[in-house]
Order: structure tokens, then C-alpha cells, then sequence
């Protein structure tokens, strides 16, 4: 379906692929540098606060264990600017080493120092190797896995004899588990975005096309009617006049013919045209054998000169070489093409050929010299002749225009409030996933390890009822705030104040209730915990607000320790350990939910809004490409040639037959026209078109209708019609037209009383429509000056039925 | 009627000249035919000398109103010969007045190549097949119109198309005989079908006695 990437544009800033779309792509990078950069400045920090902690004598052992570690992060922190310059498995074994070196502090320092400072690092390593591994959970789960071993491993080492503390091990599982669950809860919705703005970006992008090809069409359509068509009405009435201006006129046509409209460039498919040589019918018909390397895209110019010789050429075979078969190739060379015709006929000796012969001298050669290319013809009597083209490409610097396809397209209307709206859904759903997986976290912490830790410790408290009374407001400020989100509403500004407020005072009755020894220890199961419900509130405004938060929550959790006597270094290091793995990353957190709120989701829409934009540039250039050939194939069997032979003085417009050809094409002409006319029944509108064109010709035209109109596809229209114009062309006086809806027929039938024919007439009209497949029957029966000529089609079985 | 007496027509038209051309193009006629009576409104054809007159040529357009479906139903039903001669030239109109049972239906554009032979077939009782009816009973989709061959709706359909039968018989491989009997067994088939009128009995009784169809056909 897309293929931005091959085709590329000019600054080729943006890479689009199959996978992740714009929203799921943006939160998977912001979640990984989240993950290195959370985990290095913990590494960082508590590896700073575990020297301070050790004894004096340790500190150059803490150090060589510490420095590895730190140069490890800074390498993974550089490969975020660079993606691709490590390989994975050396980022995982650098990741492993970080949790292993600083494990390494518990048996070797030892302390109750090192045991909370690689908890701590350990506790928040599991959580961000979940989101830096979030695209291979199995490479995350397994560092999980190595961090847990690391610390049992320490613990069991640094206090042999003791059974290994399981609390801790099962409090990192939850804590795993719950970063997992949080990436999915907020990558599902990131999905469900991309993929609601896929599907109204799509539909968008059918309207934009649509409108562009009908803009592209009338502009075609009215480039033809002032030129070609023009041009042929005039020759088909005049007669005994000045003539001189016909040739260079119709040379002009043919190029205006041929140029893709909306190309600057005006740049045509080599390929599509040289699929349009017509092969000649019956006796001088050749088979040509083509083996095209397309697109070919080269300025209309040569295109055209290369087409026109080609087509010459063909006829010369037909006419000279005396065999019914050539080879058409076409490949690129550098920044050009070359075109080669070859047959095995009997060949000629080129000094031979009279000066007066215009066919290889005017219109091979001499048309591609003028046009700034080249064509060659190499022949030997009875060793067969080959043709070739060349065309070097354009020279100089505007080289770099003609290779883009995209340059020329038009570009779809940008609307700005379309952008607008699908960043602010973006942001909903994000913010809402967000939310969500903030909640999960609060319940999940608070029923298992917070109330684990108030249970067990019930005797400690100074009032335990006080305590209890606390966690019960807690779990009321997460249930409502749960049955505002599960609802999908926000958490309306009364209930987030009251619920704040409620959190707070939480936090105080905590700090005053608990020995001050205890502060941040195992007994204090809210410390860890309100700063999630705070998040959860205050989850849609920037982290200053968070910060705040977290801030008042300390401060009260420090004058409860500071009002009972100053700790020493050694304990305020552990606490300050304990508030950077708890506080720092809630913290962290809320900074990163900033990011994705109000950095990514805007990314996001500015990146889906300019791959829309290229994958509709892409569309209308390849369906403009498409119709362009459609619409010229129809054309390049009749007109063209009729108009290369009035531009090249080969078809003389004082010859009654060349007057006739022209008012045929002129008819035909109308008739293309006519196609794009938004009317109910298009077939009896395209054959008015052509009985207009008699009228204005002084013709007597009788048009009459029977049975009920149904659908017919355009290249059947095409085929039925193009009777009508050939007989009416070359009526001279009366005709009559019909039109015959059956339930199973479409019958369009032309009788003329008085056709100028000639045996070319029958061909023309079959030629005319001999590149589709449509299954048109044309019928024709001469009785003296009279011919009547039917194009008849079989329609599908399901129409037509009359149930009135 | 033998094949040579002389026809009285009345022609039933508001517009003048179409009244004087009717005339011209009947006493171009070998046969010998005579308007007793010309005029805008339907009472001629009810009244003397219009009364007697063996055909009667009916516009259907008649000053303001709509098509005079009522009085083509009228004078069918009191025995009249009726050919429809309108300026309009959509298939419903046709198919409403052969069913009501008039002899044939001819619209203004073919008036100078066919009205003189259709108004001698109907004062004949003979079928009469005019192309723009020939169109409207090829294209016809009725739940109850009569069952016609592949060839005859073939017929009728190149009939309308080109107008020429020796065309239509050139391109069949036939001849205009044989073009003429696929037409007229039309008109019979239609004759046999919809509103029951004594034209159209007698229509399909003539061409029985003439041999122009079977018995079995119908």
C-alpha cells in the first residue's frame, strides 16, 4: 500500500514504514529514554549517597565498583542519539553489568548503607529495564529476573546464615508487573488513537484525492478543448484558406496533448507512452515485442520525439522491412532514457536514401535533435535495422527537478484545525491511559505491599487506629477517582481538591504517628505510596504541580523526623536514599507524562499529520499518472496521428478525407469531454456530444431513446459511442441516432442515409478502443449510400429489471 | 373493406398546419382517402359528417389538458378505428394506447413516411408496426406484456434503429417479408393481451383468418 519510502522526496526528513504508527512509535522512544535516564541518575545519585554511607576505608573498593557502572550508563545514554551504532546484545550485557557491579556494593561494603542503596538501585533498574526493553519484554523480564538474583545473591553473601528476605523480592515483582501492565494500558490506547486517526485521516485523504483529480481533469480537459480540439474543429469546416499557421499549431497541441498536467516540469511516463505505439491494423499491422524498464519519467519535450520517431518507425517497418515483428526496448541510463526498435527485416543501406524522404532525417532524427537528444539508425541491406533513442537527461542544475515526481504535484489543502484536533485526541487518550496506569499502580501498591507493611507493623505505630483510619481514606480517594476514570470522565476540580487535600492530610497523620527512627522504613507503608495517588490527581497539569505535591509531602515527613532531634549522617543518608527511590521516581514519572502530554502527542500529530500528507501526495500522483494514461491511450490511436501528420505537413487540410478525419476526431474530442459532465445518464449525454458536433456541421441529426437507462462503465461508453462520432463525422446530410435499453442490452446504433466512407472507417473504429478488454459488439450494414453501424453490450445480469 | 375502396378519415388535431399537411400527404395516396372532416376538438369525430368516417386520427395533445386517454377509450369502445398520431414520443404513452385499443400509435416525426399507410391498415383491420412503436415494444418490461421470441424483439428493436426494413432484412439474412410477418405478429400478440376492446378481438380474428398467426401462437 505505501511506498513513501522508495520514492522518497526531497529533504527525505521523515522515514515511514509498515509497523508502529506515529503516536505508538513517539511513546515507545520517550519511554526509552525515560528508562536509561531514570535508571542512570538513581545509579548516579545512590551510588553517591552508598560512598557517603560507607566506611572511610571502603570508599576506594565503592568507587571501582561505582565508576564501571557510571561509564556503562553513559554509554547507554549515548546510544539514545545513536539507535543503531550498538549492537543490542552489547547494550543488554552493559545494562546487566550496571545491576551487577552495584550489587556487588552488598557483599563487599556491606551495611545497612549498601543493603537500601541496592535495593534501591536494584528496586528501580527492574522498573526501567521495562520500559528501555519495552519492545522485547522477554530481554526486560530476564534483566528483572538478574537484578533479583543479584540482590538474594548479595544478601545471602553479606549475611551468611540468615534465609534471604523475601519481602523485598516479591515487592520488586509487583513493582515489574505493575511497569508492565502500566506500558500496555498506555501503548493499547496509543494504538487505539493512531488507528482512529488512520481512519479518518483515510477518509480525508479519499476526499483530497478525489478533488485533485477532478481539478487535475477539468484542467485537462480544458487544455484539449483550446488546442487539439480547437485545431480539428477548424480544418473539419474551413476550406480554402490560408493554412500556415496549421502546422506549427498542431505541433503545439500534440506537446500540450502529451504534458501530465499539475507537472511544472511537464514531465511525462516514457513507459505509458511508448505502451500507446500503436501497432498498426491488418495488412501493415506489427507485432512488437516490448520490454519496457518502467516508469520513465522525461520532460514532455523528448518524450514526445522519441514517441512520435518510434511510432514512425513502426510504420517504416511495416512499410519497408518486409517481416511483421520488431523489438521495443526502453531502459534508463543515468539520468536519461534510451529507446531501441529493432527487426530482422532486410535492412537498408542508410547513404542511399533520397534527401527528399523525410521519414528518418525529419521525423527520427531531426525531431530528437531539436529537442536536444539524439537518434541513430543502423542498417545494412539484409542484416535488419536498428533504431535507437537517447535522450542524456536534463543538463545542468535543473537536473534535480525532473527526477522527483513529487516536486509538481499539487499539494492537498494543509488544514491547520484538522492538525489541531487530532493532537488534542492524541493527548486525551494518552492523558487517559496514563491516568489509568497511574491508578492500577496505587491500588495494586496500596492492597499488597502497603497493607502488608500496616499490618505486620500495627504494634509499632504511636496510634495504630490513626494509621488504619488512613489507609481506609486512601482507598476511598483511589475508588472515586476509579469511578470518574473507569467511566471515561475526568475528575471533576471540587473532588481533585478534596481528594489533594484528603492525601495530604494522610501523609501528615503518617509522619506524626510513626516513631521518627522509623521514618521511610518498612513500617511506613505511606511514604511510597500517596505520592501515586497525587499523580493520578493532578495527572493533566505539568509536573510543577506534582513537584509541589511531593515537595509539601516531604517537607512534613522531615519536620516529623527534625521535631524529635537531628539523625545522623548515616541514617539521613539511608532516608535520603529511601526518598530518591520512592519521591525521585514518582517524580520522574510525572515528568515523563509531561513529556508524552505535551511534547509527544503534538510530535505525534505533526508526524501523522505530514505522512498524511505524503501518502496523499502519493496517491493523487499515482492516480493522476493512471488517468493521464488512460485518458491519452483513448486519444493516441486516432488524434494524435492525425495531428502529427497536420503538424508535420504530411496530411494536407485542403483534402476533403483529412476535413472528415478531423471532424471524427473533433466528435471524439467532445465526447471525452463529455465524460466528466456530473449527469444521469452519461451514455445519451456523450452521444449528444457528438450529434452537436454534426449539428454545428450542417447535419440533419434524428436522436431517439427507448427503455430504461442503467449503469455503464466508462471504457464500455467509450466503445459504444465511438460509432456514433466516425458515422457522423462523415455524414453529409441526415443520420439517425438511437439509444436501446434492454433489461440485458445496451444498443447504441448510428444510421447514416449519406456516408462519405472509405474501407478505413470499420478499422478506425475498432482501433479506437482496442486497448480494453470491455466486450462491445459493432455491427454494420451498408445498403447503397446508406450505413448503419450498432455498438451493442451485454449488461450485467443484475440491472435493468423493471419492478414498477 | 376491399383493397381499393376509398377511406374516409376525420383528423382530430388543434394545430392548423398539421391539419393541411395530413390532407397533402393523403391525396398523394394511390388509394383513394378523404378527410370528411377535420378539426381541434373530439366532438368532430361524434358528430356528421365525422361520425361515419372509417378511421379516426387523433392527437393525443388536445389544448391544455393532459394526453385524451378518456377519449381514445370512448371511441374505441363504440367501434372507432383510432390511430394515435402525437407529438410524443415516450414509450408509457404508446403502450397506454395499444392497450386501450387503438390501431396504432404514430408520433409526428414519422407522420410523413407512415400515417398514410397506418390509417389504410387500420381502416383494413390489418396490423400496422410504425418504428417509434416498434422501440417502445422492444424496450417494454411490463409484468404483463405477451411473450415475444428473441427474434422478434430483435426485430422490432433494428426496426426502430434504422427505420428500414430492407436495413433490418439485410442484416437478418431474411426479407422484408419475413421482417413484416415478425412485426405484425407483434402487434397481434399485443392485441391478445390487457384491456379487452373490440378493435383489438377483431384485430387478432382478421389476422387469424389471414394466416398472419396461429391459433397455437396466441
Amino acid at each position: 500500500m505505501w511506498h513513501g519510502g522508495r520514492k522518497g522526496n526531497g529533504d527525505g526528513a521523515i522515514e515511514l514504514a509498515d509497523g508502529p504508527r506515529s503516536s505508538e512509535r513517539l511513546l515507545i522512544l520517550a519511554l526509552e529514554r525515560f528508562g536509561v535516564w531514570l535508571r542512570s541518575i538513581v545509579v548516579c545519585l545512590c551510588g553517591a549517597l552508598g560512598v557517603v554511607a560507607a566506611d572511610a576505608a571502603e570508599i576506594p573498593l565503592a568507587v571501582s565498583l561505582l565508576v564501571p557502572a557510571l561509564l556503562a550508563c553513559g554509554v547507554r545514554l549515548y546510544a539514545l542519539r545513536r539507535p543503531r551504532l550498538f549492537p543490542l546484545a552489547l547494550l543488554w550485557t552493559l545494562d546487566a553489568a550496571v545491576v551487577v557491579l552495584t550489587g556487588l556494593f552488598q557483599p563487599v561494603i556491606g551495611g545497612d548503607g549498601a543493603d537500601v542503596m541496592v535495593e534501591a538501585i536494584v528496586g528501580i533498574s527492574v522498573v526501567a529495564f521495562q520500559y528501555e526493553w519495552a519492545t522485547r519484554p522477554v530481554a526486560g523480564a530476564a534483566l528483572a529476573a538478574l537484578g533479583a538474583v543479584v540482590y538474594v545473591l548479595g544478601d545471602v553473601l553479606s549475611s551468611p546464615g540468615h534465609s534471604p528476605d523475601l519481602v523485598p523480592l516479591v515487592r520488586m515483582l509487583i513493582q515489574v508487573v505493575l511497569s508492565r501492565a502500566a506500558y500496555l494500558i498506555v501503548r493499547a490506547l496509543a494504538r487505539a488513537a493512531d488507528r482512529s486517526a488512520a481512519v479518518r485521516a483515510a477518509a480525508r485523504r479519499e476526499m483530497e484525492v478525489a478533488a485533485a483529480r477532478r481539478a487535475i481533469e477539468r484542467e485537462y480537459l480544458a487544455t484539449l478543448h483550446d488546442t487539439a480540439s480547437a485545431t480539428l474543429l477548424m480544418v473539419s469546416q474551413g476550406d480554402g484558406r490560408d493554412w500556415s499557421w496549421l502546422p506549427p499549431r498542431a505541433r503545439k497541441d500534440l506537446e500540450a496533448m502529451s504534458a501530465v498536467p499539475g507537472f511544472e516540469t511537464g514531465s511525462v511516463d516514457l513507459a505509458a507512452l511508448l505502451r500507446c505505439v500503436p501497432e498498426g491494423e491488418g495488412q501493415t499491422r506489427v507485432r512488437l515485442k516490448t520490454h519496457i524498464d518502467g516508469p520513465l519519467a522525461i520532460p514532455s519535450g523528448p518524450g514526445l520525439a522519441i514517441f512520435n520517431g518510434v511510432r514512425e518507425a513502426v510504420t517504416n517497418v511495416a512499410r519497408h522491412a518486409g517481416v511483421r515483428e520488431a523489438e521495443l526496448r526502453a531502459w534508463t541510463e543515468g539520468a536519461g532514457a534510451v529507446v531501441e526498435l529493432s527487426d530482422a527485416g532486410r535492412g537498408f543501406d542508410p547513404e542511399s536514401v533520397p534527401a527528399r524522404r523525410r521519414g528518418i532525417k525529419g521525423s527520427i532524427i531531426g525531431r530528437m535533435h531539436a529537442v536536444g537528444g539524439s537518434a541513430t539508425v543502423t542498417s545494412h541491406p539484409d542484416t535488419g535495422t536498428r533504431v535507437q533513442w537517447r535522450w542524456h537527461g536534463p543538463a545542468g542544475a535543473s537536473s534535480a527537478g525532473n527526477g522527483a515526481p513529487a516536486t509538481g504535484v499539487p499539494r492537498p489543502p494543509r488544514a491547520q484545525a484538522q492538525h489541531t484536533a487530532d493532537v488534542r485526541f492524541i493527548r486525551g487518550r494518552l492523558l487517559y491511559g496514563t491516568q489509568l496506569a497511574v491508578l492500577l499502580i496505587s491500588l495494586v501498591w496500596q492492597f499488597t505491599i502497603s497493607l502488608r507493611r500496616l499490618v505486620v507493623h500495627q504494634d509499632v505505630y504511636r496510634s495504630a487506629w490513626a494509621q488504619t483510619a488512613a489507609f481506609v481514606c486512601l482507598a476511598a480517594v483511589a475508588a472515586i477517582g476509579a469511578a470518574y476514570l473507569l467511566r471515561g470522565r475526568q475528575i471533576p476540580p471540587r473532588v481533585r481538591g478534596w481528594s489533594l487535600g484528603s492525601v495530604l492530610a494522610v501523609s501528615a497523620i503518617c509522619a506524626f504517628t510513626l516513631p521518627p527512627e522509623q521514618s521511610t522504613g518498612a513500617p511506613d507503608w505511606a511514604f511510597g505510596l500517596v505520592g501515586w495517588h497525587a499523580l493520578f490527581l493532578l495527572a493533566d497539569l505539568r509536573v510543577r504541580a506534582f513537584a509541589a505535591f511531593l515537595g509539601v509531602h516531604v517537607g512534613l515527613n522531615a519536620t516529623a523526623v527534625f521535631l524529635s532531634g537531628a539523625p545522623t549522617a548515616a541514617e539521613a543518608a539511608i532516608m535520603g536514599i529511601s526518598t530518591i527511590s520512592a519521591c525521585g521516581f514518582q517524580l520522574s514519572v510525572g515528568v515523563l507524562m509531561t513529556r508524552l502530554l505535551h511534547d509527544t502527542a503534538p510530535a505525534a500529530g505533526i508526524a501523522a499529520a505530514r505522512e498524511e500528507e505524503l501518502r496523499t501526495r502519493e496517491r493523487i500522483h499515482e492516480d493522476m499518472q493512471r488517468d493521464h494514461k488512460d485518458r491519452y491511450r483513448a486519444l493516441t490511436a486516432t488524434t494524435v496521428p492525425l495531428l502529427v501528420g497536420l503538424g508535420h505537413g504530411v496530411l494536407s487540410p485542403q483534402n476533403e478525407e483529412v476535413r472528415l478525419r478531423c471532424g471524427v476526431e473533433a466528435a471524439r474530442m467532445r465526447r471525452l469531454f463529455a465524460e466528466s459532465d456530473a449527469v444521469s445518464d452519461p451514455l445519451l449525454n456523450e452521444v449528444r456530444a457528438c450529434v452537436e458536433v454534426a449539428e454545428h456541421q450542417g447535419v440533419t441529426v434524428n436522436l431517439a431513446v427507448r427503455g430504461r437507462p442503467g449503469e455503464v462503465p466508462v471504457e464500455v461508453r467509450r466503445e459504444l459511442v465511438d460509432p456514433v462520432a466516425v458515422i457522423l463525422g462523415r455524414t453529409r446530410s441526415t443520420a439517425r441516432v438511437t439509444v436501446v435499453w434492454t433489461p440485458h442490452t445496451v444498443r447504441v446504433s448510428v444510421v447514416s442515409e449519406d456516408c462519405a466512407d472509405d474501407r478505413d472507417t470499420e478499422e478506425a473504429a475498432q482501433a479506437h478502443g482496442r486497448a480494453t478488454d470491455a466486450k462491445v459488439t459493432v455491427e454494420r450494414t451498408t445498403r447503397g449510400e446508406s450505413v448503419w453501424v450498432e455498438a451493442g453490450w451485454r449488461r450485467p445480469a443484475t440491472s435493468g429489471v423493471d419492478l414498477t | 373493406m376491399s383493397h381499393n375502396a376509398p377511406v374516409s378519415v376525420v383528423v382530430v388535431d388543434d394545430h392548423p398546419a398539421i391539419l393541411s399537411g395530413v390532407e397533402a400527404w393523403y391525396a398523394a395516396s394511390r388509394r383513394p382517402i378523404t378527410v370528411v372532416a377535420a378539426g381541434s376538438s373530439v366532438g368532430e369525430a361524434w358528430t356528421s359528417p365525422g361520425s361515419t368516417a372509417d378511421v379516426v386520427v387523433l392527437d393525443l395533445q388536445l389544448g391544455e389538458g393532459g394526453p385524451a386517454f378518456g377519449s381514445l377509450r370512448r371511441l374505441v369502445d363504440a367501434g372507432r378505428q383510432v390511430v394515435v398520431y402525437s407529438m410524443r414520443d415516450d414509450e408509457k404513452t404508446a403502450l397506454s394506447c395499444l392497450d386501450l385499443g387503438a390501431a396504432t400509435f404514430l408520433t409526428k416525426s414519422e407522420g410523413r413516411d407512415h400515417l398514410v399507410e397506418a390509417t389504410l391498415a387500420a381502416a383494413d383491420e390489418r396490423p400496422y408496426m410504425p418504428p417509434a412503436l416498434a422501440g417502445a415494444l422492444g424496450t417494454n418490461t411490463r409484468a404483463d406484456r405477451p411473450q415475444l421470441s428473441v427474434r422478434e424483439e430483435n426485430v422490432l428493436i433494428e426496426w426502430f434503429q434504422s427505420e428500414s426494413k430492407e436495413l433490418v432484412a439485410q442484416r437478418l439474412g431474411i426479407s422484408v417479408r419475413t421482417v413484416n410477418s415478425y412485426l405484425d405478429r407483434v402487434r397481434i400478440k399485443y392485441a391478445n393481451v390487457g384491456r379487452p376492446a373490440r378493435t383489438k378481438a377483431s384485430l387478432v380474428a382478421r389476422a387469424i383468418q389471414d394466416g398472419l398467426v396461429d391459433v397455437d401462437d396466441l
